[in-house]
Order: C-alpha cells, then structure tokens, then sequence
C-alpha cells in the first residue's frame, strides 16, 4: 500500500463520528425537526397527468377552522428553480401539471388532519391537456409538448474517427438493443421541511445534499438576500441524489412566509416514491466491431432518455465512453425527452449504470462470437492511464490551461491513472474465475431446473466535475487545541463527515477525536459543491486537506513565535504537538500554542484556516474503477435469478477508512444488483400514476438476497491530486452488478434480458410463457 | 374523542390520552417524542419503527396503541445509553453495521429478539431473521457480522455473569 502505511489517521477503519447517535436513535434526521408553534403542512398534488389549471378557489378551504394559509400558483415567484446538472427546471407552483402528483397548492394549518381535510377544500379546476408516457412517441413532432422548451433536448454526440472505417476494419459486428425500466430512489426515511420567518430572514431545516444550493435558491425563490437564509441541512436516510434542492424545501418557505407562522411539511412514503424524483427510463440501440484477435475497432451507440415532467437533462453521462473509447472510431449519441411521468433526475451511477450496462453487453457479444473470455477482453481493451477521454475533448478543454495547475497534476483530458488492471487480474484470482468460468452460453453447473454461470463486468465513474460550485472548507481550531471543520456536505450515510475528518485530523497533526464536522448549517460553512458526483472524497477532500494545511501554517507559525528560535519550516505537528524533528528538547502542545496570548496585543491567536489553492473546475481525467464478479444460477421452471456469490473490487486511490469505502462498495452493487433483478417503478397505462409507490409493491433487496459473505478488494493507486491520493467511491459499484449478473445470466440460459431481468422476462425469453 | 391508554415504555408506566385509531409508532415518535422509533413506510413492510413488545419484535406501525396497553415495550431508547452501549449496539459500531443510520434501531431491536431466541444464530439464520428489515444503503453483510460478534460479546458475558 506504499505511501498509506505511514499515515496515522488516514486508511484506518474508525468507526462513523456518529455511530453512537445512530445506534442508540438519537440522531436527528430533517423530518425529526420540531419547533415552537409549529404549524403543519400539507401538499395538493395532480390527479391529471398534463393539464392546465383554469380556476383554483382557496375560499372554502380558508374558512375552515384552524388552516392558517394556502399557496397556489398565484402566490408564486414568475422565476423558475434550476436544479444542478438540469435535474430540474420549472416554477415553485406553475398553472399546467406535468405528472399525477406533481404540486398544485399546499396549506399550513394548526393540524395535520385539518391540513388534510382543507386539501378536499380547494376547487381547483382544469382543462386537461394530451399527454405523452413513452420516451420515443415524445420524440416525435406532432407529440404534445410537456413543456414550453419542447419535449427534446438538443442532441448530445460525440465522435472520432469514422464508423465505416472502423465497420470495415471489423470481422465481426455486433448490434443490439436494450431498454431499462425506472428504478426508484425507495428511500428508508423520509424528508420534511420546517421553515420559520423571523421579519425577512427564514431558517430552514430540511435534509439535503446540497446545502449552499438550497440556500442560494431559496434566497432567489423568495426574492430575499442570501445572507438572510439559514439552512440548516439535518442527515437523511438513503438519498442516492434523491435529495438535493427540491419543491418541497420552496413550497414549505413559501408557505410559512404566508401563514405567519412556522410550516413543517412532511412527506409520505408515496410522495417520497412517486412525486419527487426517479432514474430515468433509457433504451439503447447500437453496434460493436471487433477483429478477430478481440480488438475493438468501432463502437456507434444511440441512447434516449425520459426526464419526467421537469428534468432538462441533454445527456446522462458519456463515462462509459470513456471506459471503451480507446478504440479508433466511434459514435455516442444521446437524446433526452420530457414526458408526463414524474421527473426523472440523476440517481447514484448516473447514465453508467444504463450505457454502461448496454457497451459491456455489446463487448460481451462481440467477445461471445469470437469466443473470447470476457475478463480477457476486458482486459484488452479498457482504457489504460494516459489515454484519452472523448468525453472531454473539444470546447470542455478550451477553457482549462495546464499551466495554472500546480507541479505534479496529471495532463488534462488524458486518464490520470488507473487501477482497473489490478482490479481485474487480482479480482479473477480471488473469486476463481478461470476453474468457474465454462464458456459463453454454458452454464458452469445443471441440477434440475437450475442452471449456474458467472459473469464479470467493470464500471467507472468521474469525481472530478463540479457544477457551479467550487468547494472550499474551514478549519477553526480551539483554546483547547480541538477544531472544527466547517464544511457542506450531504450526511446520506456516506460516511463523509468522518472521511473528512480524518483528511482534516492527518493534516493537522491532531487526533482525529478533536475534530468536530459541522457540514449543513449554511451559516457557518463556506458555499461549497455539496454531495453530488461523486465528489465528496475528492473534490471536497481536497478542500478541507487544503484549509487544515492552511490552519496548520498559522499554528506553527504561532509556535514559532512563542518558542523564540525555531523557524515555521523546521517544526511539524503530531497527535498535537508540535515539535522539531532535528531538537527533541523542542516541543510545545496544540492547547498551550492556543492558550497562549499574543505578546504584541494581549489576544489569543485566532486560527482559522481556509481553502486557497484554487481547484480547477472540471477535473474529468479524475476517474475511480469497479469490476465486479458474480456467480448466479436461474431456476428455468420460476425464471428466479439467485445470487450466489459476489467479489467487488474497486480503485478508489487511497482507502481513506477501509470499512466506509467496503460498505460503499457492496451497498453500491446491492443497489445496482436490486435494478438488475427486481426494482421497477410501474406506471398505469394512460396517467402515468406510480403503482408501486412504497416497499410494500417496489421490491429491495433485503439481507438473504444477496451473497451473506461478500468478497471485497482495493486496488492500489495513488492519485497525484485527491487528498492523500484517495478519490471518490461511491457510484463505479452500482454500475457494473448489471452487467456481470446479465452476462452470468446469458451464460447460464442462452438469452439476453433487458433490466430488471425478472423472472417474468426470464420465462418470456425462454419461451415458457 | 380520546382514551387513556397506559403504556409500559422502557420501564416507566404512562397513561396516554390517544385517538383509538393512533398506531403505536405514531404514538411513541409523535407523542412521547421516542425519535428512535424511525417512521418510514408506515405499511410494516421497512421494519423501521420495530420496537419489543413483551420481548417480539414488532412494526409499530401495524399495532394500535391500544393493543399495547399494560404490555413491556422496549424502544432503542431503553437498550442502551451513549456511555453505556447495549452488546448489540456496540457490535454495530464496531462493524460499521449501518450507513446512513435510518434502519439500526429497528435491526438491533429485533437482533436482540432473535439472539434472546437462537443465541447462537449462522450467517444465514441471522440474514433470514431479519429479513423483515430493509437497509436500503445496502449494509446487509456487515450487519450479519456484527450481529455475530454481539452474539458472542453476549455469551462472554453471559459467562462471566
């Protein structure tokens, strides 16, 4: 592990800084907010798919004892929220609905039920409009537009090379196409928000992400300065991009300014489920060329994407591209398109999960007629570091210099490194992929009805992309020589407050016990990215390594003074102490260097150090790795696909905290291997309603679903910019559990399914029903 | 309308006026401000708000209130404190049994079940056991670990007793 082994904090498994909170119940989640007078709110959501309201006639509900205030579309700013990376776009209450369930009015009242009964109360009455379920029908001209941009966004496509020069050069091609159903964030908890007005500032409690976004939208959606919000983002359950800034965080601030009181809106399980976000339904259609020594010769992909009724999404993520793009010719488009079904946004593995799933099935395919094993065609033909990325070539680039990188930064636009090789090659020797492996189309073991076979797949992920928001990160250290570290994040069970405290502990020189993470109050954090992309180990992990770097400078230089000779340079800083390395008779403890005054002022020293080395935007080359092995065995009389044994490996740099990044990566390909067999949302024909809007009908993988003894490995890689050399986690395992369980699959019973690989496809394929 | 229902939450007997429809998660979250009573589906299927009823696990959102009058309920509140760590919460720390934290009050309540019922459960008796729980960060293989190191713990002390 070379450079880890001499860490003191960092690659250690410390427990979670909130373990104890969590296991004696005491944590407090956004919907565990309560406060003084609170009033309760409830939403009035669309029983129509795609109307416009005519008239909505609050008075019947207002003379209702108890109910405090009601807003409508009226009472909404004419200006339209934007979520990052165009998850959203649309107004806080708008006069048309896009989707059952989208948002009409909500009403604050003394009580949840007379919230409840005034929703009854409200005439609202509409002029239904035509709408559009499936994302190809959308496409066409004559659909009925979702919305006033239309239903299609501009084509994303990338290209280099030529197609027909990478077809000719082909012995064999290969074309195929695959659709993919909706997968549900299904969050364990749900999110409330709680608004309170004091004059013209508010104070938010709501779980989210993204705090600094939250706040500076709610300050522009209510028409009042940043300054005068203060969001105070709580932990949340399960989140996987379910939560970053939302309508329901708008409506309850807007709510509560007109009731004049304070506003809680909770959501239900089926809100959370059908009326918020959701992954995007994709189908993929595209060809492969291969010679017959297994070298890719042209890949030409077409992707379509549904964004619901406000997603803006152009594109869901080219990464995959990437993975396989080293060949000579090659062709990716993709085209997003609005539809009357809830929004769809980004959800963890964005876009990877589905391309890549599609490129690997069409790797196998290829690999398949040329009888190649498929961890030896992967191993051919991934990208290796140096090479280029196609997902940032052209204008991405135009706007970055290599030469205002600091020394050492890798050359942008090319891979900064990787680790798949090793991920790959030690990965097979632990799962005993070449005694297991049979051959493509043969089941490794029959018994009965009970076929097995194994399957092996890669993923990949960025965590070097930021939207708007650059990161930054404080570090203030105490009289008694503890800190805090102020920093915004999401807390969606990550890890991330101790990750980053051990980033901000190994810098400093200090146990990591005295650092304190404050990551949601947006009055004591700097604006920074939030947790999205993957960006929290890597992009925000530099930040707090620079501002604790940045406040370990000003602690010796203060130790320099007060010590007399020692100058900054030949001091260091461990446990707490500082010292010299070269005098032992040196030394001076953390507490006494903060208790001590200034001479000059007769003030203690003030300490806070912050992020200033600038992290250049869009860092893309920064990429982490997964391959997953899998061994299942299809049941041809049930059409059941079981699990039997899992082996995820990931290159994610530097471990930061062995255990955090093991739950990453197997909960990672639970949630992957859940859409791979079981997860759909189902939409009812002609409204687009959700019918399975709550565990009770949305299948999860629960604890005997999956392999009980799992196999994890790291790779060993070093990256030159992540702090210490880690990179981000969390979403390279959701991506590849699809494709190694759909190659075991075909392996197992000839056939190639499209996802989830029910058991209703399973005996469809087969003929058997 | 209103009943006074007694309940026996952690050792200490309360009478409650409810509505005769309260589930008991509602009544333990919403009124006794018991925040480790995790609401999440509210249609027994997550096993978020499990909480021991007379020692057997139970969703406190398919009980009414009143059908646990005068019956031992044990919420995580009453397992175990911060400075003193139930075997079972501890094993949880121990092996980063959770992520985002939503569901462990629930798991650790109906491992205490199954370890009072099969002390010594294998991996897949625990996996089937709580299966009623849904962790939906997908912390599963870690949490049969801890549970078979909390049964040990438990046995040691069992031992020492």
């Amino acid at each position: 592990m070379g450079e880890q082994s001499g860490y003191s904090v960092v690659g250690k498994a410390i427990p979670l800084k909130d373990a104890t909170e969590k296991v004696t119940g005491r944590l407090e989640y956004g919907g565990d907010i309560r406060v003084l007078d609170m009033a309760h709110g409830k939403i009035l959501r669309s029983p129509h798919a795609h109307a416009r309201i005519t008239r909505i006639d609050t008075r019947r509900a207002e003379s209702l004892d108890g109910v405090l205030g009601i807003v409508t579309h009226s009472d909404a700013p004419a200006w339209q929220w934007a979520n990052c990376w165009h998850n959203h776009g649309g107004r806080i209450l708008d006069d048309t609905v896009r989707f059952v369930g989208d948002e009409v009015a909500a009403v604050a009242a003394e009580s949840l039920e007379i919230a409840e009964q005034a929703l009854g109360l409200i005439d609202v009455e509409y002029e239904s409009l035509e709408p559009v379920f499936d994302p190809i029908e959308a496409l066409a001209p004559d659909a009925p537009q979702v919305r006033a941009e239309g239903n299609a966004r501009p084509p994303t496509e990338i290209v280099w090379g030529d197609i027909d020069e990478g077809a000719a050069m082909a012995d064999v091609v290969v074309e195929s196409s695959m659709s993919f159903d909706s997968q549900a964030y299904a969050p364990i908890g749900r999110n409330a928000c709680t608004a309170q007005w004091q004059g013209d500032r508010v104070t938010v409690w709501t779980s989210t992400q993204t705090p600094s976004e939250m706040r500076d939208a709610t300050a522009r959606g209510l028409g009042i300065p940043i300054s005068n919000v203060r969001l105070i983002s709580q932990p949340c359950g399960s989140s996987f991009g379910l939560w970053w800034i939302g309508s329901l965080q708008l409506i309850t601030t807007l709510l509560a300014r007109k009731a004049g009181r304070a506003v809680r809106i909770g959501l239900t399980q089926e809100e959370c489920f059908g009326a918020v976000k959701r992954r995007h339904l994709e189908q993929s259609t595209g060809r492969l060329g291969v010679t017959r020594d297994g070298s890719v010769t042209f890949i030409d992909l077409e992707h379509v994407h549904d964004n619901g009724g406000y997603g803006l999404k152009p594109d869901v993520g080219f990464l995959t591209v990437d993975l396989w793009g080293s060949g000579p010719h090659g062709r990716f488009i993709d085209r997003g398109v609005s539809t009357n079904l809830v929004t769809a946004g980004c959800m963890r593995g964005v876009g990877d999960v589905t391309l890549g799933a599609f490129v690997e099935r069409l790797l196998d395919m290829a690999a398949a007629e040329i009888d190649m094993d498929p961890l030896e065609f992967r191993l051919k033909n991934h990208i290796r570091a140096g090479g280029p990325l196609r997902t940032m070539e052209g204008e991405e680039l135009d706007h970055l210099d290599q030469s205002t990188l600091p020394d050492g930064w890798p050359e942008l636009g090319k891979l900064a490194g990787e680790a798949l090789q090793d991920c790959l090659v030690r990965g097979a020797e632990a799962f005993g992929w070449a005694g297991k492996w049979a051959g493509w189309g043969k089941p490794s073991a029959v018994a009965g009805p009970k076929r097995r076979a194994v399957g092996v797949a890669t993923g990949v992920h960025s965590c070097g992309t930021e939207d708007e928001y650059p990161v930054s990160a404080l570090v203030r250290v105490h009289s008694d020589g503890g800190a805090t570290l102020y920093v915004s994040m999401g807390r969606q069970g990550q890890g991330s407050e101790t990750t980053q405290a051990q980033i901000a502990a190994e810098a400093l020189g200090v146990s990591v016990d005295r650092i304190r993470v404050e990551a949601g109050d947006t009055d004591a954090c700097p604006p920074s990215h939030g947790s999205i992309a993957s960006n929290t180990s890597y992009r925000t992990g530099f930040a707090t390594w620079d501002a604790a770097m940045d406040a370990r400078r000003q602690i010796l230089d203060t130790a320099t003074l007060q010590l007399g000779s020692a100058a900054p340079d030949d001091l260091d800083m461990r446990d707490g102490v500082a010292f010299s390395p070269r005098d032992s008779t040196v030394s001076l403890p953390l507490e006494q260097i903060m208790a001590t005054y200034r001479p000059e002022s007769m003030t203690p020293p003030v300490i806070v150090g912050r992020t200033t080395t600038p992290m250049p935007p869009s860092l893309m080359h920064a990429r982490y790795f997964a391959a997953h092995f899998v061994e299942v065995e299809v049941d041809v009389d049930t059409g059941e696909i079981r699990l039997l044994d899992y082996l995820a490996t990931q290159d994610s740099g530097t471990v930061l905290n062995p255990k955090v990044l093991e739950n990453q990566v197997i909960g990672g390909a639970i949630l992957g291997a859940g859409f791979a067999l079981t997860e759909r949302l189902a939409f009812e024909p002609g409204t687009g309603r959700v019918l399975n809007p709550g565990f009770l009908d949305y299948k999860v993988m629960r604890a005997p679903d999956f392999p009980l003894d799992p196999g994890v490995l790291f790779g060993n890689y070093h990256d030159p910019v992540g702090p210490f050399g880690a990179k981000s986690a969390g979403e390279a395992p959701t991506t590849a559990p699809i494709p190694a369980i759909s190659q075991a699959v075909f392996n197992a019973i000839g056939v190639w399914l499209d996802i989830p690989m029910t058991p209703e496809r399973v005996l469809v394929a087969l003929g058997k029903i | 309308m209103t009943i006074g229902v007694n309940l026996r939450v952690n050792g200490v007997d309360q009478v409650v006026e409810i509505a005769p429809h309260d589930t008991l998660g509602q009544v333990l979250n919403g009124r006794l401000d018991l925040n480790g009573v995790r609401i999440s589906c509210e249609e027994g299927e997550c096993g978020a708000c499990t909480v021991l009823v007379d020692g057997e696990p139970v969703d406190s959102c398919m009980m009414l209130a009143v059908q646990a009058g005068e019956r031992d309920i044990l919420t995580i509140e009453g397992l175990g404190t911060p400075d003193n760590l139930h075997p079972i919460q501890q094993a949880f720390v121990d092996e980063h049994a959770f992520q985002c934290g939503f569901c462990t009050p629930g798991f650790v309540l109906s491992a205490k079940a199954l370890l009072e019922a099969t002390p010594h459960p294998d991996a897949a008796e625990i996996a089937a056991g709580l299966s009623g729980h849904i962790c939906r960060c997908g912390t599963y293989p870690n949490i049969i670990r801890a549970v078979q190191l909390a049964a040990q713990e438990l046995e040691q002390e069992a031992g020492d007793g």
